[in-house]
């Protein structure tokens, strides 16, 4: 494992940024997580190994975006070519962070991470270099539909950060595209900040090819009256784990999840989130989808946590999951830790194959096995694919999913 | 809220089974080494393959650690404080009830079991287990003519080596778990049921088990049988005193059901929970499993959790046989400073095998109630179902309720439903109640007895009466 090597040997690198060496100090200790914690209990050794297994790629090389802009007005930005932004409108802003502003805000969120829990932002933080990070203050209203991508070149270890400031009252679309090449591991932090009564449609593709691997981690925190929808579709690694964080420090805010997987082959992906209610009146609707196909793994592992403060929470999480091969395996543990008395929380898990009442129904009207399944399999995409923002129409996840392998 | 100050004025009800009796008991040594197992084997006067098994998990137990997953907080057990043997005096054999010494009959009729063979009336046979050892059986001789037996352990070793050597330790290996490891090496009675072949079995039987002495752990092992074709309900009711120590009790119950026998264990646990501090009362860890062997064979698991300052305890199925059904119901009260992290596993191995879990959680006071179950759907199982529901209820704002339910799949053929929800006592509800003339705290213990309905539908009737007073009387002047 190149990477925990270099870990472990980079003590006094003069290069390194102020919490590059913090981060390296707290891996240090313990490089790895640890394998028998219920994060990691379920995770594919030898494939995490594998993901740690490239040399890090600082500098990266052009690459072709997988499709053209959708319109003149999107804001496309691509984290690790240097890319510089200032738009001051009428109606908006976006501007890149300052340095000590990324600095502090980082530093602040590294004085909460726990080794176990929080390693793979440690591992992202000590091995993003400056260029890798990008940090961005958004204001406003009316604000183009912006684009982030971030992607791993072939035969190599990336990691990109990416922090978002949402200023009071602003209002945003916003795409994260996460595309991993060939032979390649990708680790992608991301910390987002909702001031109060902001509201974003964040949406997270994240796609790879042959034997890519990622370590995408998503950090939200949720001010009062701020509204989080997130979209999520993660399909195509080899090895994928998506932990997502979410916080309503001071409660009486929404949070909307809907997020799906896809395996295939010999595939592992994971979903992990874990949602923290921190005052009254929170809000959440979650559901999660698998489809596990040949001989692949999918895992989903969700937990609320609802304390005494946090009365009138209304939360729901959902995990569906979809078995279509003898071979494959699910793995599902939606969980709930409350303390307060007056909330509504509740939450269901399902595994199951496709309707065999509907394909016959199908069938019965002259529509192929090889179609209705298609169909059937749409209809299910298509509740998660529909909630994420500006890719929907134009980049046709859809066809991919149903048509690809 | 709830109106509060009402309930702080609630008369609390005390623990009706905290008395001890005193009696002349014979006590080993405390401590735990291979010496003291080959007492307590030789005081059984037990066979060999029973010493080398008892040998060979506590060998087992020393390399093993103490598990700490479960959402429970608690001192750490001294086992070396502990007395592994503790019985009563009396007289080496006993023929009749007569010759049991009468105060050990009288703690019983105290605790409203049944033991002087007058009370025929209630048509259950009881097996009465005080500390380590069994000290009667009722109705043997009606169950021997149908061919059942229902006897201690500890004769069954005598009388039935053949059967014990067989099943003992099939279903809870020696290894499976810290405290089934210990319970291994040191058990000193429990029940031991055989129903044969064709036998649907006469009468409801059924085990009390009471823990007299503050200082000895009670380690009961409990095997049950059912052949081909035979049926079976198995009740199992447990007391002890109030003592402010916390004692230790590691239970383990076996149950095989071959093609077509059925097996329904229930069971109230009311261990002494240690007062409103927390201080005191018993340490429950318990491994329950059944076997589902045979084709068609059903093992059905409804449990009432109302005591113990601790429970630890996960009533399982494995169901290896075709067609065969698991079913786990649960209701668990936790009150003051109780802590449980219960629930089951269903193991889905065979084809076409069903499993049914309701369990219902009530926490209030500053208690912590955990389900904790696993659903696995090996390979093999096609055209499996499985159903949970898991329902929390949260009495007052101190007390939490947790649920941690494990899914795994392997199977497309399958199928997994599994809900959860977390509510607390309805103000509506209780308002129409109240505005009909019903007292607060019976309104109060009329919506938890519905809440807990599926479950008591599913109890003997016997028990279903006592679950529903236990849980009124558990709650009093606790509702806030």
């Amino acid at each position: 494992m190149e990477i925990i090597e270099k870990i472990k040997t980079n003590k006094s690198d003069d290069n390194l940024t102020e919490i590059q060496k913090i981060c390296l100090n707290k891996l240090q200790s313990s490089p790895l997580p640890n394998p028998k914690s219920e994060l990691w209990r379920l995770s594919n050794k030898s494939k995490l190994s594998n993901f740690l297994d490239y040399s890090v790629n600082k500098k990266d090389s052009k690459f072709d975006l997988p499709y053209s802009k959708n319109s003149q007005s999107t804001i496309r930005l691509i984290i690790g070519e240097n890319c510089q932004i200032k738009l001051i409108e009428k109606n908006y802003s976006i501007q890149q962070l300052s340095e000590d502003e990324l600095q502090k805000y980082i530093m602040e969120q590294i004085s909460f991470f726990k080794q176990n829990e929080n390693w793979s932002d440690l591992l992202n933080l000590s091995l993003s270099c400056k260029d890798n990070i990008l940090g961005l203050k958004i204001n406003g209203s009316k604000i183009p539909p912006i684009e982030i991508f971030s992607h791993a070149s072939s035969n190599s270890f990336n990691a990109k950060t990416l922090v978002i400031f949402l200023e009071k009252n602003c209002d945003v679309e916003l795409l994260q595209v996460n595309l991993g090449k060939e032979n390649s591991s990708l680790s992608q932090s991301t910390f987002f900040c909702l001031k109060e009564n902001s509201s974003v449609n964040h949406g997270v593709v994240s796609y790879g090819e042959n034997r890519s691997n990622l370590l995408n981690s998503l950090n939200v925190i949720q001010q009062k009256n701020s509204a989080y929808n997130l979209g999520s579709l993660h399909f195509k690694f080899n090895y994928a784990r998506f932990e997502i964080s979410i916080k309503q420090s001071a409660g009486n805010a929404k949070t909307n999840i809907k997020g799906m997987q896809i395996t295939k082959k010999d595939e592992q992906i994971s979903t992990y989130t874990k949602i923290e209610f921190n005052g009254p009146n929170g809000f959440l609707d979650q559901i999660n989808k698998s489809l596990a196909d040949d001989k692949s793994h999918a895992i989903f592992e969700g937990s609320i946590i609802v304390p005494k403060i946090a009365q009138r929470t209304d939360a729901s999480q959902l995990s569906r999951n979809l078995l279509l091969s003898n071979l494959a395996q699910i793995d599902t543990k939606p969980q709930l830790e409350i303390i307060a008395d007056d909330v509504k929380c509740k939450h269901g898990a399902t595994i199951s194959q496709l309707n065999e009442e509907e394909l016959f129904y199908m069938r019965t009207r002259g529509i192929t096995l090889t179609d209705a399944s298609k169909l059937q399999l749409s209809s299910y995409f298509q509740e998660i694919i529909s909630f994420i923002p500006i890719s929907k129409e134009k980049w046709d996840l859809l066809d991919k999913l149903l048509n690809e392998n | 809220m709830v109106n509060e100050n009402l309930v702080k004025d609630v008369v609390k009800e005390p623990y009706k089974y905290g008395f001890v009796t005193d009696i002349e008991t014979e006590k080993i040594d405390k401590g735990l080494n291979e010496d003291i197992i080959k007492l307590i084997s030789q005081k059984k006067e037990e066979p060999k393959f029973l010493l080398d098994f008892r040998l060979k998990a506590f060998k087992k137990w020393q390399k093993m650690k103490e598990p700490d997953w479960a959402a429970l907080g608690y001192k750490k057990i001294d086992y070396q404080d502990i007395i592994y043997y503790s019985a009563p005096k009396q007289k080496e054999k006993i023929s009749s009830l007569d010759e049991v010494d009468p105060k050990l009959l009288e703690t019983f009729d105290k605790l409203g079991i049944p033991l002087t063979e007058q009370k025929k009336l209630t048509n259950v046979a009881v097996d009465a287990v005080f500390d380590s050892v069994s000290i009667a059986t009722t109705f043997r001789e009606e169950l021997a003519e149908h061919g059942v037996i229902f006897c201690s352990i500890s004769e069954a070793v005598k009388n039935h080596a053949d059967l014990i050597e067989k099943y003992l330790g099939t279903v809870v290996p020696a290894s499976d778990n810290y405290f089934a490891a210990l319970n291994s090496a040191v058990f000193s009675d429990g029940s031991f049921v055989y129903i044969p072949k064709g036998v649907s079995c006469p009468m409801d039987l059924s085990s009390y088990f009471r823990i007299n002495s503050g200082d000895s752990g009670q380690f009961e092992r409990t095997l049950i049988i059912a052949e081909e074709s035979s049926s079976v309900s198995y009740l199992e009711g447990c007391t002890a005193p109030m003592f402010d120590t916390n004692t230790l009790h590691a239970a383990v119950v076996e149950l095989i059901a071959l093609d077509d026998a059925s097996i329904k264990y229930s069971t109230v646990q009311n261990w002494y929970a240690g007062d409103e501090e927390g201080i005191g009362g018993i340490f429950n860890f318990v491994t329950k499993r059944g076997k589902c062997l045979g084709k068609r064979s059903k093992i059905s698991w409804s449990q009432v959790e109302t005591g113990s300052a601790i429970t630890w305890k996960y009533p399982s199925c494995l169901l290896l046989g075709e067609e065969s059904v698991g079913e786990f119901y649960s209701v668990a009260l936790t009150n003051n400073l109780q802590q449980a992290d219960t629930g089951t596993k269903m193991i889905h191995i065979g084809p076409k095998t069903k499993s049914t879990i309701v369990s219902k959680g009530i926490s209030a006071g500053n208690s912590k109630n955990s389900y904790r179950g696993l659903v696995k759907m090996g390979t093999k199982a096609t055209g499996s179902r499985n159903y949970s529901q898991c329902d929390s209820m949260l009495i007052g704002d101190q007390a939490s309720a947790n649920t941690f339910p494990y899914i795994k799949s392997q199977q497309p053929n399958s199928e997994i439903e599994h809900e959860a929800s977390t509510c607390r006592i309805s103000e509506d509800q209780l308002f129409y109640l109240q505005s009909r003339g019903i007292e607060f705290e019976e309104a109060i213990s009329m919506m938890v007895s519905g809440f807990c309905r599926d479950v008591f539908n599913q109890l003997p009737m016997e028990f279903a009466a006592e679950a529903d007073k236990l849980l009124a009387l558990k709650l009093e002047g606790s509702v806030g």
